[in-house]
């Protein structure tokens, strides 16, 4: 299995949400601003990665019997390491988050990777692995916030970017987001539960779409391929 | 020679009458005219541009969704107009054109198309939404603008708190909110809920077309008076205490107009009975309970879901099958389970 | 007899490698606990600091002072800052989760600011509680308070009622059980 190929299915097509559908809790949950859904996206990219290079190390040792045991001793493990270190340097995201840090523990995205790729394969995929299919959740959380954020309070960037004195990038989650329109036109109802269901739905639809399309495109195009080979055989004939 | 007469054979429906979904269709529409007369009196010109909105982007959204997915064209039955005109009296009249296309939106692509269109819907798109909206915007959709007949009484403020606010608070009405005002249509609400007398008009005719029955209505409002009458209210005497119940916020108008709704609502008559009952006792669950002084918009749209339980066990029997054969196989049945049952502990 | 046995220690053998994978993972956590175990209290004693400082500033030390807290069950901590008045650490619940807040009372038992220092209130709607402009409306209050649709001067946090009179009550519980210090 190539690098391109793994970045592929991370990112499109085996993406952790929009196609295997796991992880969608906190997909749902916190995608209400930018700096939620950058830092939830982060904070799962290391913990994945970490996971998947540690169990697809350990791949040998771990008895088949109790290898979700340890999966969850291992996962539980870096999730509270990235929480003790979330709070202590990122403190706004960590009180942002709240709760959801050490929900990752049952992250489907985790367990389901640990299970389904790293228990075959050798680190150096496994790695790669870890970092694309994070990447492809991070993807998919940055579009939730982005969509929620713009058409919720109408910002842009909320959390991050602080543009009273200037462009400026805030760590600490203070900054009050670019506006794009009045904060009274915003549906407020696009933060609430109700508007994840309804985003995460809508971008679901828009990928199946899209994968079927691009499917029916590439059997379209095989199709051609072999009449054009017929054609060309027959012509010769 | 006895002469042959032949016979014309044809699959059923064997009648045709003139009535199709069209004709049904206008007759709501002509039975909600009384009422939006009265909002347009009430609060203003404002009132005919958003229903032209309204009606506008229900119809814009019924034909472009059809057409974007290639089904067959819907707009010429005028249940989109009829959308747009529900939706149209389910909002304030401080309510914002924009927001007239999103509940468009929301009610006939999201509630309405993405089920199959037309019949095929489980919630009333209007109160859906008018749900969304109230979700969505709460601000412009609690804010009540001044009707007309109070415009010299009430000078001090741009907008003011409804009877049913004061009913919700439990405090007394102030005394321009008599049963006068409240009949005719003298106070702030929803563009199509204000007047008692228009929507009992439209009522009155959608009863004699046939177009709706009285079962659920009777049910609905039925239950809201009994349940206010048992209940009443501190410092209300019982019997202004239910009337103001019945006569302000959106009862009467969901109780004719949305609570009839024929996809959404059991086709059962003991059904319509008990969807109506449903109705107001979850209204009247709201009204007393709520965070929201209104409760007739969630009472239907919840019943609404619960329709499909209510036909199923309201099922009429079959024809020719007497009430002792349905217990009699019911008593069978009940047997078969028990000796299955002995036979597996054996 | 043989394999029961051999059973027997496949389940030893399964136990011990589970232990020592918990073994590991204890031992790393215990290392990252002990280097940012201080940081984190750190963390949060200046946030408190920083809160206190916001409601009620005052030089001098604030000094904790006791208080029935079987009656006051929302009340985590109140400290006096010499004569300027108190400030009351409370967490109660709001329309999500917990907020902790600290509120500032003056001597003569009106607000002089609201902090919140945790809460978990959907951000976009009860999450704007932090905002300046809904908290400075505190400032000057006095017990009795309510939100502006229930007679009061408060203005609630348009679609947040609940968070927002959460607020209005932990106010006016903060004034109460300074004023039943006597």
């Amino acid at each position: 299995m190539n690098l391109k190929q793994q970045f592929k299915e991370g990112l499109i097509t085996n993406n952790p949400v929009l196609v295997q559908r796991i992880g969608m809790c906190s997909t749902m949950a916190i995608t209400t601003s930018l700096f939620n859904g950058l830092g939830m996206g982060l904070s799962v990219l290391i913990i994945l990665t970490c996971c998947n290079v540690a169990i697809s190390a350990l791949r040998k040792a771990i008895p088949n019997d109790i290898r979700l045991a340890i999966f969850v001793v291992v996962i539980a493990g870096f999730v509270t390491i990235v929480d003790l270190l979330l709070q202590a340097y990122i403190p706004a995201l960590s009180a942002s988050l709240g709760v959801f840090i050490p929900l990752i523990v049952v992250n489907c995205i985790i367990i389901g990777r640990a299970e389904a790729f790293c228990q075959h394969e050798p680190v150096g995929p496994s790695f790669w692995d870890g970092i694309f299919q994070g990447f492809g959740y991070t993807v998919v959380l940055v579009c939730m916030c982005l969509i929620r954020e713009l058409l919720g309070s109408g910002t842009f960037g909320g959390g991050l970017i602080d543009i009273t004195e200037g462009f400026r990038l805030t760590l600490d989650g203070s900054g009050a987001g670019i506006r794009i329109f009045p904060e009274t036109y915003g549906a407020t109802i696009l933060l609430m539960p109700f508007g994840g269901f309804l985003t995460l739905a809508s971008l679901l639809a828009a990928m199946q779409y899209a994968l079927r399309k691009s499917a029916e495109k590439k059997e379209a195009a095989e199709r051609a391929a072999k009449v054009e080979v017929v054609k060309e055989a027959a012509n010769n004939a | 020679m006895e002469e042959k007469k032949l016979f014309t054979v044809s699959s059923n429906p064997l009648v045709r009458t003139e009535r199709d979904t069209t004709r049904i269709m206008l007759d709501v529409i002509i039975a909600l005219v009384p009422s939006l007369a009265v909002g347009t009196y009430m609060f203003g010109v404002k009132v005919l541009l958003l229903l032209a909105v309204s009606v506008f982007s229900c119809v814009f959204f019924e034909w472009g969704y059809r057409k974007l997915m290639k089904k067959s064209r819907s707009v010429g039955d005028l249940s989109a107009v009829v959308t747009g005109f529900l939706l149209t009296c389910v909002l304030p009249s401080n309510a914002t054109w924009w927001m007239c296309v999103i509940g468009a939106f929301f009610a006939i692509v999201v509630v309405k198309q993405l089920y199959g269109g037309i019949g095929k819907n489980f919630l009333n798109p209007a109160l859906a939404g008018r749900a969304f909206l109230t979700a969505a915007y709460a601000g412009f959709m609690t804010s009540w603008a001044i009707p007309t007949t109070l415009s010299a009484t009430v000078v001090d403020a741009a907008t003011m708190a409804t009877p049913l606010s004061y009913l919700y608070a439990g405090t007394a009405m102030p005394e321009y909110f008599n049963y006068g005002s409240l009949f005719l249509g003298g106070i702030p609400g929803c563009m199509g809920e204000v007047s008692a007398l228009a929507i009992l008009l439209g009522a009155a005719y959608l009863l004699w077309r046939k177009v709706i029955t009285w079962r659920t209505p009777t049910a609905f409002i039925g239950t809201v008076a009994v349940l206010c009458l048992i209940f009443g209210h501190e410092g209300y005497n019982r019997l202004d205490w239910t009337a103001f119940n019945l006569l302000s916020g959106g009862l009467l108008l969901g109780a004719f107009f949305m609570a009839t709704d024929y996809s959404t609502s059991p086709v059962t008559l003991r059904g319509q009975l008990i969807f109506g009952a449903g109705c107001g006792a979850l209204t009247v669950l709201i009204r007393y309970f709520g965070s929201y002084p209104e409760g007739v918009s969630y009472a239907i749209l919840i019943m609404n879901c619960c329709a499909w339980a209510v036909d199923r066990v309201t099922r009429p029997r079959q024809f020719g099958v007497s009430a002792e054969d349905v217990k009699a196989a019911k008593q069978a049945k009940k047997e078969a389970k028990k000796k299955a049952k002995e036979a597996a502990s054996v | 007899m043989t394999e029961t046995k051999k059973s027997s220690n496949q389940i030893v053998k399964l136990a011990l490698i589970l232990f020592v994978v918990s073994a590991i993972t204890s031992g790393v956590l215990g290392v990252v606990n002990y280097f940012t175990k201080d940081i984190i209290a750190m963390r949060r004693a200046e946030a408190r600091a920083e809160a206190y400082q916001a409601v009620l500033p005052y030089d001098g030390e604030y000094t904790s002072v006791s208080f029935d807290e079987e009656a006051w069950e929302t009340v985590d901590a109140i400290s006096q800052a010499g004569g300027e008045g108190y400030v009351v650490e409370l967490t109660f619940s709001g329309a999500q989760g917990s907020i902790n807040a600290a509120v500032g009372v003056d001597s003569a038992g009106a607000i002089t600011g609201v902090s919140i220092i945790e809460h978990a209130e959907t951000s976009g709607l009860g999450a704007k509680i932090t905002e300046d402009s809904f908290r400075s409306q505190f400032v000057g209050q006095t017990l009795g308070m309510a939100l502006s649709k229930n007679g009061g001067e408060i203005d609630s946090i348009t679609a947040a009622t609940i968070s927002s009179q959460a607020i209005v009550d932990a106010c006016n519980t903060a004034i109460e059980v300074v004023e039943s210090l006597g």
